[in-house]
């Protein structure tokens, strides 16, 4: 594929997915019942649903699939690591002890949860690099996979221990945002992790090409005139924020992070000024739709979306691990 | 024109210096080769002139830049290294790799310029990759992907070139390619450090020749000064004896068969 | 605010849920309520009308010879069935959510009643345990009985299971009399409360249980009989299971008159800005429904019928 094609179906893809995220749902409204209720006309149900559930819905899952695309893309030039994202790196999983920890501290609002959230997930992935460091293998990216998969168990642990006392609801609630929802999306908070997303979707794209040499390895960086290590844990910290901001705002979404950027490098597109955006795209598209299908398979209930993204980036992460080995 | 005065490195947690007080120059329009058995402390230098390694005493410098310094791109500037091993994770095309040697002179919104791309079709053309500067990493043989990275590396225009074990992976023409290429680039002013274990190479294109042994310098000079078989044979601790090149009159080694232990 | 998802963390820090009474549809293993197996999937037994039968079809013993004086009950349904007939100085354990009546509290706790805990039900020397009926409780089921305790599993989730659990109950406990007698008062209730509401105007009901996911009930449940029989319609009385994950958006559509929800609830629902998309959110159609007297299919359901009337007809029950 040429690369300007890419840009143009990407963005295709995504505003046609956005629209349909907006004009399907479990309930069924014509294309012209969707318009009329966008110009707030017709049925005040029909408006309802439209333009206080589905748009800010929609504006979240793109906001959040553009987060984590940009997060793994990021995360896997700066660690030269092809199986990395936040998921998989128990990024996600210590943002969500995080977050626990600050709901438990008081802190609930849609400004301070995400900095909680990045607090656990700081912590996870400097423990992932430092177990994977311990053990050796930061040149082999199983290790650091492994080490993350460890922490993202602990995390599970964790949140399991904290909530063992609470009734079942609130278990069940927690097990429903550790698998990943957009539902009960709202404009205070579509524009909090647009805010979150922005100013650190922009922080990497400024590191863009430090994250170009940094996937030359530390030494050949460092020859070219980057700190590797300063430059690599900015990096870090700046995806883990940008992962902690999603995993606030609509729970743990896997593979997101893992699947976006080898779409994008597939389509020619191997500068991260390029693919930061490219992955932010194709992030926002995958997840935009993976919402649609958690909406519409099973009406009137919900599918979790991490469920979905699970089903789509599990086989994906398996070709990636035979290409590895 | 790299100089290293009094440099002492060691590695943590080591109990011995991997380099104790070496001091040599390599200056500009001179090959100056560093050469040593496996473990004198060649590739430990070259760490330490990157900043990799904290020095425990002395300086390097580098057109009177402290390696030490926390600008790494100015320090880029002046001088280019290639690291004895390289891999890529996701492969790209040969150009766009050349292309990040242009990393220290780009901008802070590193678009590339005019100059650049002069800067990427010269280092193309020096280093002999025309012919596949189209291809994707990932499709190069090992002496073919060698020449792309010395390629990026005089992306770099630095005035010092530090090359590390460049030709392990070549073949012997394109061994000899590469150092004819070392010759010119000398000649043009450049300031080449090669470090390198292939004596009798180095020998023929050498200007200077540093010794390292133990992580000390054991002898320094020109080719004929270094290449004594009273000075190579405790270095080496093997019994040989020091020839002539019949081609070009350079010294050449020859390691004898059987121990004399 | 958050998403709906961090209210209920936010509910969790401040210590103030729903008390875990409110029937919900099957969820993770971890679950420890007891309430839940009210209403737990109808995967198990084949239901037996034979009389001498519990719903895993496993014979019921006829009192007399062997009339059980020590009974732990595991589903709080039971326990305050257990008191009504008079049996409540027999019963030795229950579980955290059996508090009513007031002297059930003193009864030891023996932990939760799904997958119970078989160590510290057989501490309490048991001759009688009733638990409730569901593929996760089998295993506990087999354990009691191979421990030489009597087990009586019931699927008490409509208010038929509940007449016959009565019967079967008051079989083993040896008062069937008794048992008809709480039975036939809770029935005497309710057709007065169907008397006083057939009628009248029936408004939409959706029953919010939880918010994230959105729980509601729906037909398998003896909470949407009372609704009806309250006077109300359940916007979801075509859905067959018990207790049904919804959407909001399908909320929207199916647009409720009334929302009945707990007091933690409905404090969520009106501080929601997402909820507001829902007519009886906007229109303050909110009511709170004290989920302590009306979350079991038990001796209290009249009480609860007369309750929700009241809540859908004011002044209807005077």
């Amino acid at each position: 594929m040429k690369r300007a094609s890419f840009w143009v179906l990407a963005v295709a893809i995504l505003a046609v997915l956005m629209i349909l995220g907006v004009s399907w749902g479990t309930v069924s409204l014509t294309p012209r019942a969707v318009l009329a209720a966008l110009a707030g006309r017709g049925d005040r149900n029909a408006i309802e649903i439209v333009r206080a559930l589905r748009l800010p819905r929609v504006a979240l899952a793109a906001l959040v699939g553009a987060g984590l695309g940009v997060s793994g893309a990021a995360l896997q030039g700066s660690l030269r690591n092809a199986l990395a994202e936040p998921y998989l790196l128990g990024v996600s999983g210590g943002a969500a002890v995080g977050a626990v920890i600050g709901v438990a501290l008081g802190f609930s609002s849609a400004v301070a949860l995400p900095l909680f959230a990045f607090a656990g997930a700081a912590a996870a992935i400097a423990t992932a690099i430092l177990i994977a460091r311990a053990a050796g293998g930061r040149a082999d990216p199983r290790v650091l996979l492994m080490a993350g998969v460890i922490i993202g168990a602990f995390a599970n642990a964790a949140i399991m221990v904290v909530l063992s006392g609470a009734p079942a609801n609130t278990m069940r609630s927690a097990l429903w945002w550790m698998m990943g929802s957009a539902a009960g999306a709202d404009w205070p908070q579509v524009a909090w992790l647009a805010g979150y997303t922005v100013l650190a979707g922009g922080a990497l794209l400024w590191f863009a090409r430090d994250i170009d040499i940094l996937a030359l390895g530390e030494e050949s960086a460092t020859a070219l005139g980057v700190d590797a290590e300063r430059a690599g844990r900015r990096v870090f910290l700046v995806s883990s924020l940008l992962a902690a901001a999603t995993v606030a705002a609509a729970g743990l979404v896997g593979f997101v992070g893992l699947v976006v950027p080898h779409l994008v490098r597939a389509a020619g597109i191997r500068r991260h000024r390029a693919l930061l955006p490219g992955a932010a795209l194709a992030g926002a598209a995958l997840v935009v739709l993976a919402d649609l299908v958690a909406r519409v398979a099973h009406p009137p209930a919900e599918l979790p979306l991490g469920a979905v993204t699970a089903l789509v980036g599990v086989p994906f992460f398996l070709v990636q691990l035979r290409r590895l080995s | 024109m790299i100089r290293f005065e009094r440099v002492v490195a060691r590695y943590p947690r080591a109990a011995r210096a991997a380099v104790d007080d070496i001091s040599f120059a390599a200056p500009p329009a001179q090959i100056t080769a560093v050469v040593g058995p496996n473990g004198s402390g060649k590739s430990t230098l070259v760490r330490a002139l990157l900043g990799m390694l904290p020095l425990v005493s002395g300086t390097i410098r580098v057109d009177g830049l402290d390696g030490a310094t926390r600008d790494r791109r100015a320090f880029a500037r002046r001088v280019a290294v290639v690291t004895q091993r390289e891999s890529l994770v996701f492969p790209m095309p040969v150009r766009e790799y050349v292309a990040l040697g242009r990393y220290p002179h780009e901008g802070s919104w590193h678009a590339a310029g005019v100059e650049d791309e002069r800067a990427v079709d010269n280092a193309v053309k020096l280093a002999g990759i025309l012919p596949f500067a189209l291809r994707s990493t990932e499709e190069l043989s090992g002496g073919e992907w060698q020449r792309v990275r010395i390629a990026r590396a005089l992306a770099q225009c630095a005035p010092a070139l530090v090359l590390d074990e460049p030709t392990t992976f070549l073949d012997i023409a394109h061994e000899m390619a590469m150092f004819e290429l070392f010759t010119r680039l000398a000649r043009g002013g450049t300031a080449v450090l090669l470090v390198s274990h292939q004596l009798n190479l180095v020998a023929r294109i050498a200007d200077r020749i540093v010794l390292l042994h133990q992580g000390r310098v054991a002898a320094a000079g020109t080719p004929n000064e270094v290449m004594r078989a009273a000075v190579l044979e405790p270095v080496y601790d093997w019994p040989l004896v020091v020839t002539r090149d019949p081609a070009v009159g350079a010294p050449a080694l020859l390691p004898l068969r059987g121990s004399s232990h | 605010m958050a998403s709906s998802a961090f209210v209920s963390w936010r509910a969790l820090a401040h210590g103030h849920l729903l008390p875990g009474t409110v029937p919900f549809v099957r969820c993770a293993r971890a679950v420890p309520v007891l309430a839940l197996c009210v209403v737990a999937c109808r995967a198990a037994s084949p239901r037996r009308d034979a009389m001498s039968a519990d719903d895993f079809g496993e014979p019921v013993a006829r009192g007399s010879a062997a009339t059980p004086s020590r009974i732990v009950s595991l589903m709080p349904a039971t326990t305050e069935l257990l008191f009504a007939i008079g049996a409540g100085p027999r019963v030795v354990g229950r579980t955290p959510w059996d508090l009513w009546s007031d002297s059930a509290r003193r009864v030891a706790d023996v932990g939760v009643g799904l997958r119970p805990n078989i160590e510290a039900v057989l501490a309490q020397r048991p001759d009688l345990v009733l638990l409730y009926a569901t593929g996760e409780n089998r295993a506990a089921a087999q354990a009691l009985r191979a421990a030489g305790v009597a087990v009586m599993a019931l699927r008490i989730d409509r208010l038929e299971d509940f007449r016959r659990a009565a019967r079967l109950i008051g079989m083993a406990i040896g008062d069937s009399a008794r048992a008809a007698t709480v039975v036939d008062s809770v029935d005497h209730t309710l057709a007065r409360v169907r008397s006083r509401t057939a009628g009248l105007p029936r408004p939409t009901v959706f029953w919010h249980v939880w918010d994230a996911p959105i729980i509601t009930i729906a037909r398998g449940s003896f909470l949407d009989e009372l609704l009806t029989i309250a006077g109300g319609r359940n916007i979801y009385e075509d859905l067959s299971q018990p207790s049904p994950q919804v959407s909001l958006e399908d909320v929207v559509r199916r647009d409720p008159d009334v929302i009945l929800a707990g007091p933690e609830g409905a404090a969520r629902i009106r501080a929601s800005a997402t909820w507001r998309a829902v007519r009886a959110v906007r229109e303050g159609h909110v009511l709170v429904v004290d989920t302590s007297l009306i979350g079991h299919p038990s001796v209290r359901m009249g009480e609860a019928a007369t309750v929700l009337a009241h809540l859908l007809h004011p002044g209807v029950m005077q």
